[in-house]
């Protein structure tokens, strides 16, 4: 039986699985959206991965990345949690070996790493606005009556320069509005947020920093060819959008479990595919300890409490 | 009358020093999330966040019975130095009749300064108040011995949490101090307590010390920064910061000619980044990170209160000199949104970049 390992980004909005062979050549992807419910989906992920791997490989090694990663991580026995950050260093060093500058837009954040040599060396990440984001993205689409995965083909027929205000996503809805009541077409309209969006996110994150070419584009938002032109056009350079541009995250983080039980010579925590035929059960209660009553969540398998957060003081989470 | 003050960091130093002087104390409780909301709700909603926590903790303690506040001042820009006037208006506004009594810098308006303590000892001997001085400051110096010693073992802690429980045991034994005999007693059980903690052997190569540095309120106060020294424990990293108490002390109450004063020369280092006192601890935060850097440090952790003038000019001048000293700094603004995984997952990256930076000198 051949060796494969797993990679699981749970974000937002989506969920990617991936699962690598010790080249680290792709053997299987999935890429769907979540719909807030992290459990299930990737419950869905994983039996799809059990048919199509058929029974001829064998996982040997399981990482989780992006804002789920603990309860994912807890539910599939992964070996390696790790922050999202690492997780695209990683898979974008793997592919495009002499990447300077790797801009990552998801749904709910974006983020910017700066490598030199084959290691990060900074990063910054979206602090209080979401501003640029796939998720208002998605929601400017829908009040246009574009579908998302048309909005960059729009961008491109654009040919009138409209200045839209990018700083806040509130108000760069009230400015496109106001730009529509102009007279402008749907697509400079769709032109002029793409490059508002761009402004916004280089300014925003790479405020005090030097960017360096070559340059990756990735995350969900890549696939925008819109976003990916303003980016050229702001930069005058090219950007790089690699291949598996949506899934990098799940990529990085299996290569990082790869190396990880190469390393330590350990046997795979993966709990095996009957992990979706098990009920996890989160619930929460609020502690009534001390006056800062949190909201603890706890996760049961068979009435069997698996796992604890959420509370301040790790009362409930260092009982584990 | 019943006085109490801004909870920040460890409060039994203050409650300390104003119960020997002789007066009644409504020691004020840790911030919560109930009080930050209250403080919120009652502030200004472009104040920074200190003014807002302080706020909250004022009332919770104004219902506690209190009804004079003692606190310090400031100076330059920042705001911090108005918050006095602003919060006894807001609080006279709600209907509270308390007095306040701000302590500003003794070198600055020294009459001031001696008109406030005044009311401070008002029932007190001087030889009195020399010895309850004498002794606090002891006491501020002690815990923080104890404090820098738990934030090196808890990195390598056997036992999760057992290094915050050891601190809570020390700092409760101190509360009972009354006078210098007891207080060498209590330093032997201390010392007792800390070498007791087991701890796991970490080569020296792989050790990580990482500097926190910003603004007072947010470097001290760990219920408003999401506990920053035990997460990076938890991720294994040492952990130093830019304020104690007792250097606090030394740089605004001892007189110039008795001091080492580290406060000086922390300033100096700051001098070639921001040439002025700004006000806040600006020039302090870069000053330390030159400091950190010369005492070998593998990183620094910039906290800001969200909306700090101070902290944001030199948060402004970081990248340039992360560059120029090659060192690798991290800015986080905190307010009361917690958006905890957020900035947990930033730490996370952190710490990664200094291992693998670490780990690539090691080899080379």
């Amino acid at each position: 039986m051949k060796k494969v390992y797993l990679g699981v980004d749970i974000g937002s909005v989506s969920i990617n699985l991936v699962a690598i062979d010790y080249n680290n050549e792709i053997i299987f992807k999935e890429y769907s959206r979540s719909n807030g419910q992290p459990l299930i989906s990737t419950k869905k992920a994983l039996l799809n991965l059990k048919d199509k791997l058929d029974g001829n490989y064998e996982i040997c090694g399981v990482g989780t990345t992006g804002s789920g990663r603990q309860l994912i991580g807890m539910m599939l026995g992964a070996d390696v949690v790790k922050n999202e950050i690492t997780a695209h260093a990683t898979a974008t060093m793997n592919y495009v070996k002499d990447a300077r500058t790797i801009f990552e837009i998801g749904g709910q954040d974006s983020k910017m790493i700066f490598l030199k040599d084959g290691f990060i060396t900074d990063f910054a990440m979206n602090t209080v606005c979401a501003a640029g984001t796939g998720s208002f993205l998605d929601h400017q689409a829908e009040r246009l009556g574009v579908p998302i995965e048309e909005f960059g083909d729009h961008a491109r027929k654009a040919n009138r320069n409209v200045r839209i205000a990018g700083r806040c996503t509130v108000f760069a809805e009230s400015d496109m509005i106001s730009k529509q009541q102009f007279g402008f077409s749907k697509e400079d309209i769709i032109n002029g947020l793409c490059e508002a969006l761009v402004r916004n996110y280089l300014s925003n994150l790479g405020r005090g920093k030097k960017l360096e070419p070559p340059y990756v584009f990735q995350g969900g938002v890549a696939a925008n060819n819109g976003i990916k032109d303003a980016f050229e056009r702001e930069l005058g350079a090219k950007v790089f959008v690699p291949e598996n541009f949506h899934v990098m995250g799940a990529l990085g983080v299996a290569i990082l479990a790869k190396e990880f039980i190469y390393e330590t010579k350990r046997k795979t925590n993966f709990r095996g595919f009957e992990t979706a035929n098990i009920d996890f059960v989160p619930t929460t209660f609020e502690c009534s300890g001390c006056s800062n009553v949190c909201e603890v969540i706890k996760v049961e398998v068979n009435k069997e409490v698996v796992a604890m957060w959420g509370d301040k003081c790790g009362k409930w989470t260092n009982s584990f | 009358m019943k006085m109490t003050f801004p909870h920040m960091g460890n409060p039994i130093i203050y409650k300390k020093l104003i119960e020997l002087l002789g007066h009644e104390i409504v020691c004020p409780n840790k911030p919560t999330k109930k009080t930050i909301e209250l403080g919120v709700k009652h502030s200004p909603e472009f104040a920074c966040f200190p003014m807002k926590a302080i706020m909250g903790t004022y009332i919770e303690s104004l219902e506690r019975g209190a009804d004079v506040i003692v606190t310090s001042g400031g100076h330059g820009p920042c705001r911090a130095g108005f918050y006095g006037e602003v919060h006894k208006k807001i609080l006279n506004n709600m209907g509270y009749d308390v007095e306040f009594i701000v302590f500003d810098s003794i070198h600055k308006d020294f009459k001031g300064f001696m008109k406030n303590m005044m009311k401070l000892v008002k029932h007190s001997s001087l030889l009195k108040v020399y010895k309850s001085f004498r002794l606090v400051y002891k006491i501020t110096k002690d815990i923080d011995y104890f404090e820098k010693i738990i934030q090196t073992k808890r990195a390598y802690e056997i036992n999760k949490g057992e290094c915050s429980k050891a601190l809570q045991e020390i700092i409760s034994l101190y509360d009972k101090v009354q006078d210098h005999k007891e207080l060498e007693k209590i330093k032997k059980t201390s010392e007792y307590i800390v070498d007791n903690i087991p701890i796991k052997y970490v080569e020296e190569d792989h050790k990580i010390r990482i500097g926190i540095v910003g603004e007072i309120y947010v470097v001290m106060e760990s219920s408003v920064n999401m506990k920053i020294e035990e997460v990076l424990a938890s991720l294994g990293c040492e952990v130093r910061r830019s304020h104690y108490l007792s250097d606090w002390a030394e740089h605004n109450i001892v007189p110039k000619i008795f001091r080492h004063d580290r406060e000086e020369e922390i300033l100096k280092k700051g001098e070639p980044y921001i040439e002025v006192q700004i006000g806040g601890h600006a020039k302090e935060t870069l000053g330390h990170i030159v400091d950190y850097k010369e005492k070998g440090l593998d990183g620094i952790i910039h906290l800001l209160p969200f909306g700090c003038l101070p902290e944001l000019v030199s948060q402004s001048i970081i990248p340039r000199m992360s560059r120029e000293i090659d060192m690798p700094i991290l800015s986080i603004a905190l307010d009361e949104q917690s958006g905890l995984s957020n900035n947990l997952t930033r730490i996370e990256a952190f710490v990664d970049i200094i291992k693998t930076k670490k780990k690539r000198k090691i080899v080379s």
